[in-house]
């Protein structure tokens, strides 16, 4: 109850006209630097905060929670139109939500993103507001083994991501995995695979390999088949809007992917990508119009994209109750409270609690924003797939490199993304998934990290990972996730038989 | 040693002070800072924090900060050595942190070719258990150690590291084998804190910010600074005054390139001068809870080396680095 | 997937197969160099020698299917376009390395696309080009003041 008073309270913070300037500015920069590939939230918040450091902190503090929500709506916009993911928890988006915009469905894709973002990111930052306390207490309480076994989850839900042919798609998973083996061990402080060239000490960059396998080899393999089929893009094709299936078809999405993404963001090593993998397969499981998976399924894009803005609000958990920054967006945020002398954490609540409620009420004026601002756009957004085919694609060629330059100014960086854009025009002419290779690199490194902390603090002993009760139940679900299938197909073949 | 450094920073300020006096020309110079790390991090909002006191101030007319992020350091220090050269416009943050990673990851470029200007900041790093923890003090931990380094897990930053050899260095001062601590690395601030709230690790060890407001809102227990006596902003007696011989501190300072005149390293050393004196700088420091610790010049040099020497010490004594 | 009558082996499916091959040896001889340091931790090798092991697996079976011919079918190949994509890339990466900047490299990557999609229009998106590299560069490295690589054009604002 208490939650309600502080909240309204919050409200009159939020809308005085000044801050509502504030977040309007946040959630346009936001947007607009979402889109670029490579240049995310966090960097944005970074540039900003030495020109904020004069402004009044509730002004500035709502403008960066503007950023950060704006930036997740404008990564997926791209993921759909170009195939560009703008960051990597848009990567998910872009598997379904490219082939609907190519199929004339770019409006619907576009819409269920914008609402499910909305739907999600309202329940999620309700969740911060009245369940932030509780969900904090079981976030910490998560070691080293439970992330493994959630690892481990994960990794089995990227199956659903091979396609037709379960060696092909297990090979695009391992050279995933050898990717991210290439840096210095966080463990031993030893470098692998990185011969001697200090830009691969740093690891895989994700949204390098990301924008190099979608964007880069797409356009290598589109230019390289135009004598034998002229791809022809409809910007719209049937309604603009989401039809009355569509909605049917969104809105479970939506809530599912928030049930992911909040709960996975709060964790403080949970990150964005893993719960818009586990959407995205359970969405695949769950859909009835399976035959329509990888070829623009829209319960693909809701799902995924509700998921990801869920999971931001997420990240606010840690960071508003314990002042645990787990995302880098987050600890750009952080060193913003920091730099007013303010240090989130449970003091925070009692010291300025018309900041705190403040910040968690603009972000709900925030998304509203979001949404008001992105639907209208949507109309115009999908007339960029009507501009001639060259300079589509020459446009999406220059922000891939102009992003990747931006982000980490190095020609080793591009010769990177110039690499893995070949890597991603060779699997798709072999008929090798592409989604799999990023999934691998993102969960192979925090797999092997956390599997290898778990057993230190054991000290060896693999026992660890059933005396624990979270590990322990999240093993069996991913030991049933794995065998399910093959017992339903049994089912299902035991079922035609008797017919 | 410290009380050595302490009154040459003494004569350094006292000589700054006259020679901020003098020396009240209007700025002409155009300077560039080289943060080797992505934006966001210590170094970075070191290099945004120079920019805007030096501009405020009118030291310099413009500065940019361009960020080369990487491994420690590493690439940063490859860049300004090999593409810099010279050049006496030109400055790159750094810290303790490089001369560890430029150790572990064995580097071909080392501090000894850039122009050491000036040390800017340093913080103390902390030690602190789960607020439900049997350890009370130093002597505790001290004693856990000895019995059995396995047993003590701690959690910091990455590996060869500041904290991984501050954890090193206390094992060695409380007699324990320094080979043996069970020192877990953790990629970001965050999960590190996460860990040891959640009861995962015995201990944790970091900067004193990444911990201030869950010691003070008694979730996590305070053991100690390593500092060499009690600073102002805690209960806790330091770590040395505990009597476990251990003092080391995380500092930032700012280099130059190699090959530039003693004219222009001059000219960098004065405007950093003028820098830390300007009120836009104390104010920063204030605002981010940063310890002043200017020192430039030769001392500053020397010091640097003796930090390289004792850090390479610890290194090859943890194993992380073959002599 | 077959469509062909006959099963032929699939000389490209093999070249995978060898290739998968060759990253194992190549993961496997990293691995060997690397050395384990703390008494606790389950060490760095652990990984590599998974990742190795799996990808010597699946360049069996990567090969097994190459020989039944299993492999989808492809189309001919059009090598212009690729080559024209791949060398505005290149071009890019070498003025940069180079220091000349990023808006005449970009302008180049754009021209070169656009006419690896069939347009014929080189100097016109040439200029196109430049003018979105300008926009960006103005965006980014002015009002966001990030550090974008700059050359002598870039100087000019």
């Amino acid at each position: 109850m208490e939650a309600f008073y502080s909240l309204a309270s919050g409200l009159s913070v939020a809308i005085q006209p000044m801050n509502l300037l504030f977040a309007l500015i946040g959630v346009l920069l936001g947007t607009a630097v979402g889109v670029l590939p490579g240049i995310g939230p966090a960097l944005t918040v970074a540039l900003l905060l030495p020109i904020t450091f004069k402004l009044d902190p509730g002004g500035s503090i709502i403008m960066f929670a503007g950023i950060y929500y704006g930036g997740m709506y404008g990564g997926s916009t791209t993921a759909i139109l170009i195939n560009t993911p703008g960051e990597s928890a848009s990567m998910a988006t872009a598997l379904e939500g490219n082939k609907m915009a190519k199929a004339g469905r770019g409006g619907p894709a576009l819409a269920t993103a914008a609402i499910g973002s909305f739907v999600a990111g309202t329940i999620a930052t309700l969740g911060l507001t009245f369940l932030a306390p509780y969900l904090v207490d079981i976030a910490v309480s998560f070691g080293p083994e439970d992330y493994f076994a959630l690892m481990c989850v994960a990794f089995i839900t990227v199956s659903a991501t091979f396609g037709d042919s379960p060696v092909r798609g297990l090979t695009s998973l391992f050279i995933g995995l050898l990717l991210g083996l290439v840096g210095i061990d966080i463990l031993s402080g030893q470098s692998r695979l990185s011969f001697g060239i200090p830009e691969l000490y740093d690891n895989i960059e994700v949204t390098t390999l990301a924008v190099g396998l979608f964007a880069v080899g797409e356009a290598l393999y589109v230019a390289s088949r135009r004598h034998i089929e002229e791809e022809k893009l409809e910007p719209v094709r049937g309604s603009l809007w989401m039809t009355k299936e569509d909605w049917k078809r969104s809105w479970k999405p939506w809530i599912r992917g928030t049930l992911f993404g909040f709960p996975i963001g709060a964790l403080p090593a949970g990150g964005a990508e893993i719960p818009t993998f586990l959407s995205y397969s359970t969405e695949k499981r769950l859909t009835k119009h399976p035959e329509e998976f990888g070829h623009g399924a829209i319960e693909g894009v809701a799902g995924p994209e509700a998921a990801n803005n869920a999971s931001a609000a997420g990240t606010l958990v840690p960071l508003l109750t314990l002042g645990l920054p787990t995302s880098a967006t987050a600890a750009m945020m952080l060193a913003g409270f920091q730099q007013y002398g303010l240090n989130p954490g449970p003091l925070l609540f009692a010291e300025r609690p018309d900041l705190v409620w403040g910040l968690i009420a603009s972000l709900f004026i925030a998304n509203g924003m979001l949404l008001v601002l992105n639907l209208p756009l949507v109309g115009l957004w999908v007339r960029l797939l009507a501009i001639p085919q060259p300079w589509l694609y020459a446009g999406i060629l220059v922000f891939a490199t102009i992003g990747t330059i931006a982000a980490n100014p190095s020609p080793v960086e591009l010769i990177m993304l110039t690499v893995f854009g070949v890597l991603g025009f060779l699997m798709r002419r072999f008929d090798f998934p592409i989604a799999p290779v990023v999934v691998g690199l993102i969960l192979g490194p925090v797999a092997e990290s956390q599997l290898r902390r778990a057993l230190s603090i054991s000290l060896g002993d693999p026992m660890v990972l059933l005396e624990s009760p979270i590990s322990a139940t999240l093993l069996v679900i991913a030991l049933i996730a794995l065998i399910l299938p093959f017992v339903m197909k049994g089912l299902g073949r035991f079922k035609a038989v008797e017919d | 040693m410290s009380q050595l450094r302490k009154s040459l920073w003494r004569g350094a300020l006292a000589a700054a002070a006259v020679a901020g006096f003098v020396t009240t020309a209007a700025a002409q110079t155009d300077l560039k800072i080289m943060a080797p790390a992505a934006p966001g991090g210590g170094w970075d909002q070191t290099a945004r924090s120079m920019q805007q006191a030096l501009t405020q101030a009118g030291i310099a007319k413009s500065v940019q900060v361009a960020n080369v992020p990487g491994a420690g350091g590493s690439i940063g220090i490859a860049q300004l050595v090999n593409n810099s050269k010279g050049d006496g416009n030109q400055l790159m943050v750094m810290g303790y942190v490089m001369v560890g990673a430029l150790l572990t990851n064995k580097s071909p470029i080392t501090l000894d070719q850039t122009t050491p200007i000036a040390r800017l900041t340093t913080e103390y790093e902390a030690i602190v258990v789960p607020a439900d923890s049997p350890i009370k003090n130093a002597k505790d931990l001290a004693a856990a150690i000895k019995a059995d380094p396995a047993k003590v897990t701690w959690a910091g930053g990455s590996a060869g590291g500041v904290d991984h050899i501050a954890a090193a260095l206390f094992a060695k001062a409380a007699g324990a084998d320094p080979t043996k601590i069970n020192y877990i690395p953790f990629s970001g601030g965050g999960e590190a804190l996460a860990a040891i709230l959640g009861g995962k690790v015995t201990a944790g060890i970091s900067g004193y910010g990444e911990f201030e407001s869950q010691v003070k809102a008694g979730k996590l227990r305070l053991i100690g600074l390593t500092s060499a006596t009690k600073t102002a902003n805690v209960d806790v007696p330091s770590i040395k005054e505990q009597g476990i011989d251990l003092e080391i501190a995380n500092w930032r300072a700012v280099v130059a390139p190699p090959g530039i005149s003693a004219d222009q390293k001059k000219a960098l050393t004065d405007a950093v001068e003028k820098m830390v004196q300007s009120k836009e700088w104390q104010e920063i420091l204030k605002a981010k809870g940063w310890e002043n610790a200017y020192l430039s010049g030769d001392a500053f040099a020397k010091g640097l080396n003796d930090e390289i020497a004792r850090t390479k010490d610890v290194l090859t004594a943890v194993g992380l680095v073959k002599s | 997937m077959t469509t062909s009558p006959q099963r032929r082996i699939d000389v490209a499916g093999l070249a995978i197969a060898l290739i998968l091959l060759a990253l194992a040896g190549l993961v496997w001889w990293d691995m060997s160099k690397l050395q384990i340091l703390s008494p606790y931790d389950l060490g760095p090798k652990v990984m590599p020698i998974v990742v190795s092991a799996g990808l010597i697996l699946l360049a069996i079976g990567n090969g097994i299917s190459a020989l039944r011919g299993d492999l989808p079918t492809r189309e001919s190949l059009d090598w212009t376009p690729i080559v024209l994509i791949l060398g505005g890339l290149a071009i890019l990466i070498a003025l940069i390395t180079l220091g000349w900047g990023f808006i005449i490299g970009t302008a180049i990557l754009f021209a070169a696309t656009s006419t690896a999609f069939g347009r014929r229009a080189f100097l016109v998106d040439l200029l196109i080009g430049a003018g979105l590299a300008l926009f960006v560069y103005l965006l980014l490295g002015k009002l966001l003041t990030l550090s974008l690589p700059a050359g002598p054009l870039e100087r000019l604002f």
